[in-house]
C-alpha cells in the first residue's frame, strides 16, 4: 500500500483498536492512544524525508478509481504545500493526546474522537479528488463537535453547536461548488461526473463560472481560516474546547482554510483569484488588526490566544492573496509556524488551567516565582508568536510582508502593525500573569511543570527554534509548488507576478 | 399457466403461505411460541430468494415478464410485472422486513397469544408493499396499497391499552383511507384519460400516450395529480404529512421502523412505477409537481423538526424532509431511479436502526420518546448511543456514512435534470437538518443521564441494530457495488 494511504488509514485503524479493547483499564487508554498516533507520525516523517526537493508536482501519488461513472477515486498526493500541513498534523496529535491527562470522563471515546479527527485532517491535506477532499473536510466536523461539546468547559453546548453550524453552512456551499464542477468535468470527459483534481484543472471555465465557484469554495474556506467577519465561531470554540481540542483547532483545523484557498481556489479559478485578490487581502489585513486589537482586551487568556489566531491567519490570507512567490511561501510558512506556536501556547494555557481551573488573567499574577520553567516556556512561545527574529514566527511573517509589499504596499504597511500589536497583547498578558509579587494566595502553591509536561513542550521548542534559525529546508520544498500555482495564474490570466525583490531561497533549487 | 408466469408473483405467494402458516400454528399450538417467528423469517427469506431468482432470470433473458388477468375477453391485461425494478424492490422490502421483524420481536413476545395476529398482519402488509412496486396495472397498485395499509392500521393500534396508540391508529386509518380514496379517484381519471389501467403492453396508458396527442389534457392532468397526492400522503411528503408525527410517536415502538421504512420504499417505488412506467411521456407535466412537493417537504420537514422535543417526532418530521430529498431523484425521471434506490436503501436501513434504538430506549410497546429520556445514553449504553450516532450522521449526510453518497446521488440527479434551484434548497435545508440531528447527538453524549438504570437490549433488536449500523458504515465506505446494482434496477 502507498505511504499516503497508510498515513490516512493508520489513525482510524487505531480508533478501531481502541474501540475493541476490553472494558476497564481506563488508565491505559490514553497511553495507548498516544502510541497509536506514532505510526502516522513515522509515516509522515518518512514522507518528508523522502520528499524530492525541487519537484513542484504531487509526489507519492495514488490513483485508484472507485467509480468510473461518477469519476470518484482514491486519489492522494503531497506537494511542497501539503507536505508541511501533514507533518504539522502528525506532530501535534501525539502531543495533544499526551497533554490530555485531565480528561477523565469517558477517555475511550475521547481517544477515538481524536484518532478519527486525525484521519480526517490528514485526508484533507492529501486528497486530490474533490469529493474525497470534501468527505474528509466534512468528517472532521463530527469528532471536533464531540470534543468541544463533551469535554469542553462552561458554555460547551453553545460553542460546539455554533462551530458545527458555521462550518456546515460553509461546507454546504463547498459541496454545491464541487458538485457543479464535477458535473461540468464529467461533461468534458463523457461521464456523469468527474472529481479528479487534474481533470478539473483542464476544463475551461467562463469568468462568471469562475467567479461563482470561487465564491462557493471561498466561503467554506473563509469560515475555516477564519476571515473576518466569519470568525465569530472561533473564539467560542477555542475557548470552550478542551486543551487537545484547542490545539488541534488552532494548530491544524484553521489551516484547512488556507490550504483550501491555495489548492483549489487559486489553481482552479485563476481569473477569479486575480479579480478578487485585493478584496480578500483587505479582509486579511482587517483580520490582522482586528484580531490583535480584540486580543489586547481579553480578560481570558485562552480567548486571547484564540483572537491572536485570527490575527496570524490574517497574515496567511494577506500573503496568499498578494500573489507573489514570497507572499505565498510566507503564507504557507506562517501556517506551519502558527500551528506549532499556537499549539504550544494552548498546551501551556491548558497546563495552567489544569492546576488552577481558571483562565482569567486577573486570577494570576507573579506566578513566575513559583513556576519558573513554565514562565520561561511561555515567554519563549510568546516571542515566537510575536515574530522575534530567530524564531519561526519571524520567517513567515517577514516573507509575507515582503511579498505583499511588492503588490499591495499599503496593506503590507498596515499589516505590519500586527507584529507590534502582537507584542502588546502577549507581553502585557505575560506581565499580568507572571511578573510581580504573588497577589492571589491560591497561586502560591502552584507546582512547576513536571517531566511529562516538559517533554510535551520541548519538541515544539526545538522545532520553533530550528525552523526559525534555518528555514531553508522548509522553504526549498514550499517554493517550487507555490511557483507552480503562480505560473498557472500567469499562463491563464493577464496578471504578471512581480519578480523583483527578495527571494527567501535565492540560488537554490 | 406455465411455470414461468408464476415467477412474477412468487414472492407474494410465499408471504401469503407464511401468513397462513402462522395463523395455523397459532390455532394448532394455542400458545405463544417462537415458531411464528421461524415461519415468518422463512417466508420472508424465500420471498427474498424468489426476488433474487427473478433478477437472475431477467439477466438470462426471461421472456414471461407478466402475470396477466386470465379470462378477460378483450385483451389480456398485464397485472403484475417482473423486471429488475420489482426484483430489487423485493430484495429490499423483504430484507428490511426481516430486520424490522427482528426489531419488533420483543414487542411480539410481549403481546402473548395475540402475537400470531401481529406476525400475520406484518407478513400481509409486506406482501402488499411489494405488490405496489411490482404492479403492471394501477388497480394492482391500489390493491397492494390497501392490503398493506389496512394491515398497518391495525398494527399501529395494536397496543390498545394505550390511548395514544388508539389515537395514532384512528388518525392513520382516517387519513390513510382518504389518501387511498384520492389515489383511486386519480386512477379512475387516468383510465378516463387514456382508456387503460395498465402501464405496459398493448392498449396500455403508455402506448396510448405515445400514440396519440392528448388534445384535452385536463382529465389526464387531474388524474396524475391525484395519484401523486395519494402516494405523497403515504410517504408523508409535505403538505400531506400531518398524520406522520402522531402515528410515529403513538404506534408501538417496536414496529414503527418497519412500518415507516416499508411504506417509504413501496410508496416511492409505486410512484416511480406509475409515473416512469406508465406515464413516461408526460414527464414535463409531473416533474414540476414533484419538484414543488419536494421543495415543500424539505422546508416544512426540517423546520418543524427543529422545534420537536420527542425523538420519534423528530424522526417523523425528518422523514418528511427525506421524502423531499428522495423526490429530488424522481424529478429526473428514469435517470434518477438509481439514485432513488440507493437513497431508499440507505435511508430504510437508518430508519430501522434509529427506531430500533428508540424502541429500546422507550420500550417496545410504548410510543412517545421525549428527548430528556435520551440524556446521557452514551454512558448508560455506549454501543446503543454510537449506533444511534451513526444513524443520525447518515441522516444528516456526513461523509463515510451511506447518507453522504445517497445525497450526492440525488443532488446530481436533480442538477442533471436542470433543477439547480431545488438542489440549492436541498443543501440549505441540510444545514438545518444537521442542527436537528446533532441536537439529538448532543443530548445523548453531552447531557448527564437522569436515569442510571442499565438498558436491557434484547438479542433480536441487537441483531437488527448491528446489521443496520454495519451496513450504514459499509455503504458509506464502499458504496460502489450497490451503485452498480441499483443502476440496473430500472422499470420496464
Amino acid at each position: 500500500m502507498n505511504a499516503l494511504t497508510w498515513l490516512v488509514v493508520l489513525p482510524v485503524l487505531g480508533a478501531v483498536v481502541v474501540a475493541l479493547i476490553p472494558r476497564g483499564r481506563d488508565e491505559l487508554i490514553r497511553p495507548l492512544g498516544l502510541a497509536l498516533t506514532i505510526p502516522a507520525l513515522a509515516v509522515a516523517g518518512w514522507v518528508a524525508f523522502n520528499f524530492e526537493v525541487g519537484d513542484p508536482f504531487f509526489q507519492f501519488t495514488v490513483d485508484h478509481t472507485l467509480s468510473e461513472e461518477l469519476g470518484i477515486g482514491w486519489r492522494l498526493g503531497v506537494d511542497g504545500i501539503s507536505l508541511w500541513m501533514v507533518v504539522l498534523t502528525a506532530v501535534l496529535f501525539p502531543l495533544a493526546i499526551a497533554a490530555s491527562t485531565s480528561i477523565t470522563k469517558r477517555p475511550r471515546h475521547f481517544v477515538i474522537a481524536m484518532l478519527i479527527l486525525e484521519t480526517g485532517l490528514l485526508g484533507v491535506f492529501v486528497a486530490l479528488d474533490l469529493l474525497l477532499f470534501f468527505a474528509f473536510f466534512e468528517v472532521v466536523l463530527v469528532p471536533m463537535y464531540m470534543l468541544i461539546g463533551v469535554w469542553g468547559s462552561g458554555n460547551r453546548r453553545y460553542a460546539s453547536m455554533k462551530f458545527l453550524l458555521f462550518s456546515a453552512v460553509g461546507s454546504i456551499f463547498l459541496l454545491d461548488g464541487i458538485i457543479a464542477l464535477g458535473v461540468l468535468a464529467g461533461d468534458a470527459v463523457g461521464t456523469v461526473a468527474n472529481f479528479d483534481h487534474r481533470v478539473i484543472l483542464d476544463i475551461p471555465l467562463s469568468s462568471t463560472a469562475q467567479l461563482l465557484l470561487f465564491l462557493t469554495f471561498g466561503f467554506a474556506f473563509a469560515v475555516k481560516v477564519p476571515i473576518v467577519p466569519l470568525h465569530t465561531w472561533l473564539a467560542d470554540a477555542h475557548t470552550e474546547a478542551p486543551t487537545a481540542g484547542s490545539v488541534i483547532l488552532a494548530g491544524v483545523l484553521l489551516k484547512m482554510g488556507g490550504y483550501g484557498f491555495l489548492r483549489f481556489n487559486m489553481t482552479l479559478f485563476p481569473e477569479a483569484t486575480v479579480d478578487l485578490a485585493f478584496a480578500i487581502a483587505v479582509l486579511g489585513v482587517v483580520g490582522i488588526v482586528y484580531g490583535a486589537v480584540v486580543a489586547i482586551v481579553q480578560p481570558d487568556v485562552k480567548r486571547l490566544v484564540a483572537y491572536s489566531s485570527i490575527s496570524h491567519m490574517g497574515f496567511v490570507i494577506l500573503g496568499i492573496f498578494a500573489l507573489t512567490s514570497q507572499g505565498l511561501s510566507g503564507g504557507v510558512f506562517v501556517m506551519l509556524s502558527h500551528g506549532l506556536v499556537t499549539g504550544a501556547l494552548f498546551l501551556l494555557v491548558g497546563m495552567l488551567y489544569d492546576r488552577r481551573h481558571t483562565r482569567r488573567i486577573d486570577d494570576y499574577g507573579g506566578i513566575a516565582t513559583v513556576m519558573p520553567i513554565y514562565a520561561g516556556f511561555f515567554l519563549f512561545m510568546a516571542f515566537a508568536s510575536i515574530g522575534l527574529p530567530g524564531l519561526s514566527g519571524f520567517v513567515g511573517e517577514f516573507a509575507v510582508l515582503i511579498g505583499s509589499y511588492l503588490t499591495l504596499p499599503v496593506l503590507a504597511i498596515i499589516g505590519a502593525s500586527g507584529v507590534v500589536l502582537a507584542a502588546i497583547y502577549l507581553l502585557w498578558a505575560y506581565e499580568r500573569i507572571f511578573t510581580g509579587p504573588i497577589t492571589n494566595s491560591a497561586n502560591a502553591e502552584l507546582r512547576d511543570l513536571g517531566f511529562r509536561e516538559i517533554a510535551i513542550i520541548a519538541p515544539l521548542i526545538v522545532l520553533v527554534l530550528a525552523i526559525g534559525i534555518y528555514p531553508k529546508p522548509i522553504l526549498d520544498r514550499i517554493q517550487p509548488s507555490v511557483d507552480l500555482i503562480l505560473d498557472r495564474i500567469e499562463a491563464t490570466t493577464t496578471y504578471e507576478v512581480p519578480d523583483n525583490g527578495f527571494t527567501p531561497d535565492e540560488g537554490s533549487g | 399457466m406455465n411455470n414461468a408466469s408464476f415467477l412474477p408473483i412468487a414472492p407474494e405467494v410465499f408471504l401469503l403461505v407464511g401468513a397462513l402458516g402462522v395463523i395455523l400454528l397459532a390455532v394448532l399450538l394455542d400458545r405463544p411460541t417462537r415458531e411464528w417467528g421461524i415461519v415468518a423469517v422463512f417466508s420472508l427469506a424465500t420471498a427474498a430468494a424468489a426476488s433474487v431468482l427473478q433478477w437472475s432470470a431477467l439477466d438470462e433473458g426471461a421472456d414471461n415478464l407478466y402475470f396477466s388477468a386470465q379470462g378477460i375477453p378483450v385483451v389480456r391485461l398485464p397485472m403484475v410485472v417482473m423486471d429488475h425494478f420489482s426484483a430489487y424492490s423485493g430484495v429490499l422490502i423483504f430484507g428490511v422486513a426481516l430486520l424490522g421483524l427482528a426489531a419488533a420481536w420483543p414487542l411480539i413476545e410481549s403481546l402473548g397469544s395475540r402475537g400470531a395476529e401481529f406476525v400475520t398482519l406484518l407478513l400481509l402488509s409486506v406482501a402488499g408493499l411489494h405488490m405496489m412496486t411490482a404492479s403492471a396495472n394501477i388497480v394492482m397498485v391500489f390493491l397492494g396499497l390497501e392490503t398493506a395499509s389496512i394491515a398497518l392500521y391495525v398494527l399501529a393500534g395494536f397496543t390498545r391499552e394505550r390511548l395514544d396508540a388508539d389515537e395514532a391508529a384512528v388518525k392513520y386509518f382516517l387519513l390513510g383511507s382518504l389518501a387511498s380514496a384520492i389515489f383511486i379517484y386519480g386512477g379512475a381519471l387516468l383510465f378516463a384519460g387514456t382508456g387503460s389501467t395498465a402501464f405496459y403492453g398493448a392498449g396500455s396508458m403508455r402506448t396510448f400516450l405515445s400514440g396519440f396527442i392528448v388534445t384535452e389534457p385536463a382529465i389526464l392532468l387531474l388524474g396524475m395529480g391525484l395519484v401523486i397526492v395519494g402516494l405523497a400522503f403515504k410517504v408523508s411528503a409535505a403538505p400531506f404529512h400531518q398524520w406522520a408525527p402522531d402515528v410515529y410517536s403513538g404506534a408501538p415502538g417496536g414496529i414503527v421502523g418497519l412500518m415507516v421504512a416499508g411504506v417509504k420504499i413501496a410508496g416511492f417505488a409505486a410512484l416511480a412505477r406509475i409515473l416512469i412506467g406508465g406515464l413516461p411521456s408526460q414527464i414535463d407535466d409531473w416533474s414540476p409537481l414533484l419538484a414543488v412537493i419536494s421543495g415543500a417537504s424539505m422546508i416544512i420537514g426540517t423546520v418543524l423538526a427543529v422545534v420537536q422535543t420527542d425523538v420519534k417526532r423528530i424522526l417523523a418530521y425528518s422523514g418528511v424532509a427525506h421524502a423531499g430529498y428522495i423526490l429530488l431523484a424522481l424529478v429526473a425521471g428514469r435517470d434518477g431511479i438509481g439514485s432513488m434506490w440507493f437513497y431508499l436503501t440507505t435511508y430504510a436501513l437508518t430508519l430501522i436502526g434509529a427506531f430500533t434504538v428508540a424502541s429500546i430506549v422507550a420500550g417496545p410497546r410504548n410510543g412517545r420518546s421525549p428527548l430528556p429520556e435520551w440524556a446521557g445514553l452514551s454512558s448508560r449504553a455506549p454501543w446503543l448511543a454510537w449506533s444511534m450516532l451513526i444513524m443520525l450522521l447518515a441522516m444528516s449526510g456526513i461523509p463515510f456514512t451511506s447518507g453522504f453518497i445517497a445525497k450526492i446521488g440525488v443532488f446530481s440527479s436533480a442538477t442533471d435534470a436542470g433543477y439547480l434551484w431545488l438542489m440549492v434548497l436541498a443543501l440549505l435545508t441540510m444545514v438545518v437538518g444537521m442542527y436537528v440531528y446533532f441536537r439529538v447527538a448532543a443530548v445523548m453524549f453531552m447531557d448527564d443521564p437522569h436515569d442510571d438504570g442499565p438498558l436491557l437490549i434484547p438479542a433480536t433488536s441487537a441483531v437488527a441494530l448491528v446489521f443496520a449500523t454495519v451496513a450504514t458504515v459499509l455503504l458509506g465506505l464502499v458504496p460502489w457495488p450497490l451503485l452498480e446494482i441499483v443502476r440496473e434496477a430500472l422499470p420496464l
